[in-house]
């Protein structure tokens, strides 16, 4: 690639001498001691580490919850790491998807309108209709068109865990951001959420970074960093990567979870 | 985030917790409700005075003989009525001050009235033929005596609604002969009804006559016992009552107002006292009501604390998925607004039924005005802003990492 003469384009994320330190009770906690790191747009890329390692703060200041102590963060060649809260919410609403272990969904409150929620902060005046009918679709795209209008305590932890990847995907972000998203599933149902995720990485070009302290699950994507006190101690390519659809087409047939 | 939304979310929080919503606003509720009720109870009895000082008549003032008993009084005095240094010619003297437009010289005394079977004891009053317009009086049937009745001390005479449905219990009385002390007189017509007075009494419990007659016929008196004066303009009342002091007390060669033998006073004196009374107690009542008010509002606030703790997750999320801090901020308060304004409402409803339910039932005077709705249903809208502002400012200053994180 190097040998190309045209200027290499800007990758979607480029991380240059990132630090972050904040002040726990009277010392101060070096969180990330110098990162640096690019990544391209369509990678699967997955973090692991100890806790404590850094990955927690490292995923905050990439999905732009938090700002960096020092270093730039260039997303599509822009240095975000001196926005403030609201233009940081405002491109939080506008490039990424959050899923979390725990789902985060708002609880009493159907499975339609927990995915519609980024549509209500995107300042776009869209009507009622055209949000159901993006949220309809979304859930579909994750096999729950039927259950839309359950809400989160009627639904299994995957079926929570797949309107929770809908409601990141509402707003056709650019980077999907999953911090330990198979961490309160059992395996098949793991195998069921990186299926989808692996199928909207190839099929949509969605960037995602996943977090994951199951040493299997980070052989899902393409690419594993390795986060230790506070530093990239690896970053390498996923030599055998495991297809989720096929895993879980030799699973044994199971029946929907019952609700 | 745009108005219809922000509203959207909060009508759904609201709905999420119908118990607790609901409980909320009741603080609200008793609290509007009482303003409400409270305002229409205050605006009742000044309305109900206003009506009593109007049936006396507009811009009205009371010349009268002998003083009413003002402490430290050096001359001995009568009551009102029982000097007789009140003249015609004061009357005809006061009729020439500037701004007054119409006098009437006035006497009155009790008497037995009889026609055919009925008899009644009644007040007899005698004025002159400008007395019903002064008081604003008209007349249900028939017609006022005229100047040349009262000329002639012609015996003729109007009846109150009272004595007319008593005397003449079943036929009109226009045109009958009732005897007043065996004196005959004509009934020329019947006064439309006044209802009670400023002091509760029937003001329909009257006959009123030329005042030459009763003076001559009845009383045997030449002076009279009060002038009702008649201002041009209610502005204008204050100076003229004034005026006719500095003529009486001129006219009656008296320097020392301690020895003052008739008395100057207008219709709104006679009501300041009460209205004074009126407006303390619904200060009082309003204040005690503002309170409520108030702890309904705190109720608010303790709620949407509780609940901004409640969701620090959600706020979480909602900051994750692009809430700005303002959108936060308005989202708790319009959930704040929300609850106090629908509380509001519903707390006018109530306090209109309540007031109507105080004339009913115990006969209170009340009166809802479109303008103590409005003060109701602003103030409420302002107790949501301002205890629905702290919670939401501190919902909107988490950081989204630590409400995600919150347990």
């Amino acid at each position: 690639m190097s040998s190309q003469p045209s200027p290499r384009a800007e990758p979607l994320i480029r991380i240059v001498g990132l630090r972050k330190s904040y002040p726990l009770g009277d010392v101060t906690v070096h969180a990330l001691r110098g990162v640096d790191m690019e990544m391209a747009a369509g990678t699967f890329a997955t973090v692991v580490g100890a806790s404590g390692s850094g990955k927690s703060t490292f995923m905050n200041i990439l999905g732009l919850l938090d700002r960096p102590s020092g270093g730039q963060y260039f997303l599509e060649g822009e240095d975000v790491s001196g926005f403030d809260r609201d233009r940081r919410a405002v491109l939080r609403n506008r490039k990424i998807g959050f899923v979390f272990q725990n789902f985060n969904l708002l609880p009493r409150t159907s499975a339609l309108e927990n995915v519609e929620l980024p549509l209500l902060y995107d300042g776009k005046p869209t009507s009622a209709q055209e949000r159901h009918q993006k949220a309809r679709g979304l859930l579909e795209a994750v096999g729950l068109g039927e259950r839309a209008h359950h809400t989160p305590n009627q639904l299994s932890g995957g079926q929570q865990q797949r309107v929770a990847i809908a409601r990141a995907l509402v707003n056709d972000p650019e980077i999907l951001l999953a911090d330990e998203p198979t961490g309160n599933l059992d395996s098949r149902t793991s195998v069921e959420i990186m299926e989808i995720l692996q199928r909207l990485n190839r099929d949509n070009g969605i960037t995602i970074i996943l977090i994951t302290h199951e040493h299997d699950i980070s052989e899902y994507g393409h690419r594993v960093i390795t986060f230790r006190d506070g530093r990239v101690v690896s970053d390498e390519a996923v030599a055998a990567r495991r297809d989720a659809a096929a895993e879980l087409a030799s699973l044994p047939a199971l029946e929907e979870e019952a609700v | 985030m745009r108005f219809q939304n922000t509203l959207r979310i909060a009508l759904m929080a609201i709905r999420r917790n119908k118990i607790r919503s609901a409980l909320t606003m009741l603080g609200v509720i008793i609290g509007v409700a009482s303003v409400i009720a409270m305002i229409a109870l205050g605006s009742g009895a000044r309305a109900s005075i206003d009506e009593q000082i109007q049936s006396q008549g507009t811009n009205v003032i009371f010349v009268s003989a002998g003083s009413f008993g003002r402490p430290g009084g050096g001359a001995v005095r009568g009551g009102a009525g029982s000097v007789t240094t009140l003249t015609l010619e004061d009357a005809r003297a006061i009729s020439e001050v500037r701004g007054v437009t119409r006098i009437s010289p006035m006497v009155r005394g009790r008497a037995q009235v009889i026609a055919r079977d009925q008899n009644w004891n009644t007040s007899v009053e005698g004025g002159n033929e400008d007395y019903l317009s002064i008081r604003n009086w008209s007349l249900a049937s028939g017609d006022n005596f005229t100047g040349r009745d009262v000329l002639v001390a012609d015996k003729v005479c109007v009846l109150g609604d009272t004595v007319a449905r008593n005397v003449f219990p079943d036929q009109d009385p226009v045109g009958q002969i009732i005897r007043v002390k065996n004196l005959p007189f004509r009934v020329l017509g019947v006064l439309a009804p006044k209802g009670q007075g400023q002091f509760g009494q029937d003001q329909d419990d009257l006959i009123i006559a030329p005042y030459t007659t009763i003076q001559k016929k009845l009383l045997g008196i030449t002076h009279i016992q009060q002038v009702y004066v008649s201002a041009a303009n209610s502005d204008d009342v204050e100076r003229v009552a004034v005026e006719i002091t500095r003529l009486m007390r001129q006219r009656h060669r008296i320097n020392n107002p301690e020895e003052d033998d008739f008395t100057v006073r207008t219709v709104e004196e006679m009501a300041a006292t009460r209205v004074q009374m009126a407006n303390t107690m619904t200060g009082l009542l309003m204040s005690v009501a503002s309170v409520s008010l108030l702890v309904g509002g705190i109720g608010i606030m303790n709620i949407m604390l509780v609940s901004v703790t409640e969701r620090t997750r959600e706020i979480g999320l909602r900051m994750a998925v692009g809430a700005r801090m303002r959108d936060i901020l308005r989202q708790f308060l319009a959930e704040a607004v929300c609850l106090s304004v629908v509380g509001g409402i519903a707390g006018i409803a109530l306090g209109v039924l309540v007031s109507q339910g105080m004339t009913w039932r115990l006969g209170w005077p009340t009166m809802i005005t479109s303008s103590s709705i409005l003060i109701a249903f602003a103030f409420a809208g302002a107790v949501g802003i301002f205890f629905g502002y702290y919670p939401a400012r501190k919902a909107a200053n988490l950081d989204p990492i630590d409400a995600l994180r919150y347990e």
